[in-house]
């Protein structure tokens, strides 16, 4: 797929409106890469830098409390120049992740999966965007620009996500297996998007081939080499690394949450004012509970693969133990896909204002209370249980959308009657 | 030059004496700029190894010793402190800072064990123990707070099998030394401060002073000529009194202004009247005597100390040879004089009191106070509670001689310091001043943060080290009561490696400790907190959940299906069950 003329327009702008934020102002990026909204602990570029440091200096940057990111990342980010000296090449790269996850996305919209799957076509499926526009959506939209100017490395989670399902979506099952097992490997949680992902790519393939694959075939295969390329990057990890401590430092501290630090998620002030002895129990409540969205809607709208992926990064930005605006970028840059349920949801107007109003008050509560010792922890508790009902309510308003869009199609005759839930 | 010498004379003094006796006890006097007045007891006693192991003990205090036995501590040394020694102002550190700890309770110690896990097992042992004997937090030394130094602390006794043998250093920063720290100090002493010098140790004085360091030192010590042992115990008090305040009677303790002409006034002030005084700057050293400024009168000589020609100068004045000194007792004292007269020497009475009395005069000579090899002063910068930068900084005064040293810094856990960010300047030199570094990261709730910097300092410069740091959320159990005080972070201890040391106590000096504010949740809120997450979960998790499980119909046909739920799927199939029966 060649670009346009449009398209080349628009990431070039994309690309130099990054840049020039970057030389514009110099200390912009380690200022917004301190920002607890936009860098958690997981993913702050500063904590990768101090990795870094001590992989470079032959320290085991996993014997310690800092550094809780893939080690993959640290031969690949050891081979630029150091950012503190000589940022460019950096801000390069990160300029170009955000490019390559913009294309991704638009080859996502041109592949019309959003609307028309194997199994179900909407009634408004003339009701959409173009790809050109779905991309500028991620580009331009404020959120993406901080992620990629505070250099966190959940851009790269996001590019590997959007990879998988662009490739999902045009049925190129290796590099869909592979996108998502870097996805995982870097994120953990995005393995919960392998099913419907899977079907997704099931689809694509049928409706290309004349005859369908085995489906239990596919999702065996498709199982075997997910399971075989997250070894293959563990491994090779491992041997990175020289041991298999990586593992408690980044996934364990995705799963047991040591660290504290605030972020716009639910976990942080619930485990710090948790009891002791009901901690773990909680943690394990709180992942079956991430983990539970998963079958749940990829059993109902097994007709709209695409969808239930969205609503799953939706529910990650929600509900995971370190999100940041970056995992909420991801999300609202997918929902415009959906162009056709805009018109069946309801509740857009409170959605979008809360979600405005906390992205203004969140850093000036924090401030309050962090700087200005005026207001306590509870100010900025207060704006991320509303950054998240925002959220929630995003979810959930597009879910029922889809369902009733799914009811058009199966009950003609209820189109623009008042329906009951039973 | 010459106080400095006679300085080093009483440490050599010190040494001699300690070979000879058993026990040994020695208070060094010496005035101090603004009033101040540094007073250095010194307790020493040995005991032959052989005696020492079957615990058939003279002078060492069996509690003590029988501690060390049961955790095998071959050496150890403990530290109680409180304030600062002001280095600009009061010159050389006592015993060159070997003797001296950092705020709070410090302690290393060099334990013998085969494997690393048995040498903590065995340090817990006896951090328990000590906590005991000293009435001091010693046990919440855990992993957390224990260190293993790798350049910074050389063992001072002589060692036989040195490869078993595991150095660990704890810190306490937060402890509040008082009182009940120094009544077990005294009581390891074999006069119990009822006689000898111990008998001036009084609580209200010596925790009263501007700086105070109390310390333990045990250590093997072997002859190389009769290849004996012996075990040492060196008990000192290091404590810089405001002579002033410390004359205030203590049924009257509030300092007033003296009436307007008893003060001596600066006339050459423009608002200088009759009502209005700029004090002039006191020329004269304040009177003082022994009994006035330790609170308590000096009860003679401890019976024990053995009594030998030039080693018996208990009590000694480190003062300029034309300064006064009158002698109050009516039992048997003898003065010599070191160093031409500026050290003055007592041997004490045996049961009488004794006092030293020295006037008010106008001097017209003073101490030449020896210069520290190096001058420390450690902070924080920035502002807010989320991260900030630590800021040491090093001056080396003299004009030749440059000076290599090691830095440790033993950081709490949920002070994250970023090494990347760690940058060393000279002002006189471009070249980096950093030639080894020891670094062992911090892991959550599991261990603190330890750097070790060998670094060298070029004559007459300054070198300035920073990093920066995170400061994390800590569960809200895990918070002190007065939460909002902040947390207190150990002060960092610096070796100098050379211009080394004559001895093998080496040459040290701490910083101060920093306080470190971290933010705080709201500690009055567990219920609700859990309760609000929980609403906007099941807000999210009711809404989604309900949408997949039920399915749409009309409003119309709601009726006819029957409303959705428990109740509903009930009725229907007691619909089906009566259509069966109405069928039958």
């Amino acid at each position: 797929m060649a670009l346009d003329q449009q398209q080349a327009l628009l990431f070039g702008v994309a690309a130099a409106v990054r840049l020039l934020l970057f030389t514009a102002f110099p200390s912009l990026p380690s200022l917004l890469a301190g920002r607890v909204e936009v860098s958690t602990p997981v993913t702050s570029f500063k904590r990768l830098q101090e990795g870094l440091f001590l992989y470079t200096h032959n320290v085991s940057p996993y014997d310690g409390g800092v550094f809780h990111q893939a080690p993959l990342l640290l031969p690949l980010f050891s081979l630029l120049p150091n950012p503190s000296y000589h940022p460019f090449a950096t801000n390069v790269v990160f300029t170009v992740v955000d490019l390559l996850s913009a294309y991704a996305l638009a080859q996502v919209a041109e592949s019309g999966q959003a609307a028309v799957t194997r199994l179900f076509t909407s009634s408004r499926k003339d009701l959409r965007w173009s790809s050109a526009a779905i991309a500028a959506g991620f580009l331009f939209n404020p959120f993406t620009v901080a992620t990629c100017v505070a250099r966190s490395t959940s851009a790269l989670t996001n590019l590997c996500i959007l990879t998988a399902m662009a490739k999902a979506s045009q049925g190129a099952s290796i590099t869909f297996i592979l996108a998502i097992s870097f996805a995982s490997y870097l994120a953990l949680h995005p393995i919960l998007l392998f099913p419907p992902l899977a079907l997704l790519c099931y689809d694509t393939r049928t409706a290309r081939t004349k005859h369908a694959p085995n489906p239990w075939m596919f999702a065996i295969l498709h199982t075997l080499g997910l399971a075989v390329a997250s070894g293959a990057l563990l491994v090779v990890s491992a041997v990175l690394t020289g041991s298999w401590d990586f593992l408690a430092a980044t996934y364990g501290v995705r799963l047991l949450l040591p660290d504290l630090t605030p972020n716009v998620g639910l976990w942080w002030y619930f485990f710090t004012e948790m009891f002791d002895s009901f901690r773990e129990f909680f943690l394990g409540v709180f992942w079956l509970h991430v983990a539970s969205y998963m079958p749940g809607l990829t059993i109902r709208l097994y007709r709209q693969p695409l969808f239930v992926a969205t609503t799953l990064t939706g529910i990650f930005a929600i509900f995971t133990p370190y999100p940041s605006i970056a995992d909420a970028s991801l999300y609202l840059s997918l929902v415009p896909l959906f162009r056709h349920l805009f018109p069946v949801m309801r509740y857009t107007f409170l959605a979008s204002s809360s979600i405005l109003y906390t992205s203004f008050l969140g850093p000036a509560f924090y401030h309050l209370w962090i700087y200005a010792g005026s207001g306590n922890a509870n100010f900025f508790y207060a704006i991320t249980l509303v950054w998240s009902l925002g959220l929630s309510v995003i979810v959930g308003d597009s879910l029922y959308a889809a369902l009733r869009d799914e009811l058009d199609v199966d009950r003609p005759e209820l189109r623009g009657k008042e329906v009951k839930r039973i | 030059m010459l106080s400095s010498l006679a300085f080093l004379l009483l440490h050599v003094l010190l040494a001699g004496a300690a070979a000879s006796s058993e026990y040994d006890e020695r208070l060094l006097l010496r005035p101090l700029p603004q009033s101040s007045l540094l007073a250095s007891f010194t307790f020493r006693s040995t005991e032959p190894a052989s005696t020492f192991s079957q615990q058939n003990l003279r002078y060492f205090p069996r509690s003590l010793g029988q501690i060390l036995q049961h955790a095998h501590t071959e050496e150890l040394h403990l530290r109680f402190s409180v304030g600062r020694w002001d280095a600009e102002n009061w010159g050389q550190r006592p015993s060159y800072g070997a003797r001296e700890g950092g705020t709070g309770v410090e302690l290393w110690a060099w334990v013998e064990a085969q494997s690393e896990e048995e040498a903590f097992s065995r340090w817990l042992t006896l951090t328990n123990a000590l906590s005991g004997l000293f009435c001091a937090s010693l046990n919440f030394i855990d992993a957390t707070k224990t260190i293993r130094p790798v350049m910074s602390f050389q063992p001072e006794g002589d060692h036989k099998n040195a490869s078993n043998l595991h150095v660990l250093h704890g810190t306490l920063p937060h402890e509040v030394v008082c009182t009940e720290n120094l009544t077990p100090f005294l009581k390891l002493l074999p006069c119990k401060g009822k006689a000898g010098i111990s008998s001036l140790l009084d609580g209200h004085k010596l925790f009263d002073a501007a700086w105070q360091t109390m310390s333990i030192d045990v250590r093997p010590v072997c002859d190389a000529v009769s290849s004996t042992c012996s075990v040492e115990m060196e008990q000192t008090v290091d404590m810089v009194l405001d002579v002033d305040r410390a004359k205030r009677p203590r049924d009257n303790p509030i300092p007033r202004p003296l009436p307007i002409d008893e003060i001596e006034c600066d006339t050459s002030k423009p608002y200088n009247a009759a009502d209005t005084c700029y004090p002039l700057d006191k020329t004269a050293e304040p009177a003082w005597n022994l009994t006035e400024v330790f609170g308590r009168p000096l009860k003679g000589d401890c019976p024990l100390t053995e009594q030998a020609g030039d080693n018996a100068n208990t009590v000694c004045l480190n003062i300029p040879p034309e300064r006064t000194v009158q002698v109050n007792t009516s039992g048997e004292y003898a003065e010599t004089q070191f160093s031409s007269g500026t050290l003055r020497c007592y041997k004490l009475p045996t049961g009488a009191d004794f006092d030293l009395v020295l006037p008010k005069q106008q001097m017209t000579t003073g101490l030449v106070l020896a210069k520290p090899p190096l001058y420390a002063a450690r902070s924080i910068n920035g502002h807010g509670q989320e991260r900030g930068s630590v800021q040491a900084i090093i001056k080396n005064p003299s004009a030749t001689e440059p000076v290599e040293f090691v830095y440790l810094e033993s950081l709490p856990w949920f002070m994250k310091p970023y090494l990347h960010t760690l940058r060393a300047r000279v002002d006189t030199s471009p070249e980096s001043p950093i030639r080894e570094t020891y670094y062992r990261p911090a892991v959550d709730r599991q261990r603190g943060t330890h750097l070790e910097l060998k670094m060298v300092i070029p004559p007459a410069s300054t070198l300035t080290l920073t990093y920066d740091f995170e400061k994390a959320i800590l569960r809200y159990t895990e918070y002190p009561p007065d939460a909002n005080r902040g947390f207190d972070v150990a002060p960092a201890v610096v070796r100098l490696l050379s211009p080394n040391s004559q001895d093998k106590k080496g040459i040290y000096l701490r910083t101060t400790s920093l306080l470190l504010p971290l933010p705080t949740p709201d500690f009055s809120m567990p219920y609700n907190v859990i309760i609000l997450t929980s609403t906007v979960m099941a807000l999210g998790f009711g809404n989604i959940f309900n949408l997949l499980v039920r399915r749409f119909v009309g409003v119309d046909e709601a009726q006819t299906v029957g409303t959705g739920g428990v109740g509903g799927v009930v009725r229907g199939k007691l619909n089906r069950l009566k259509a069966l029966l109405g069928k039958g």
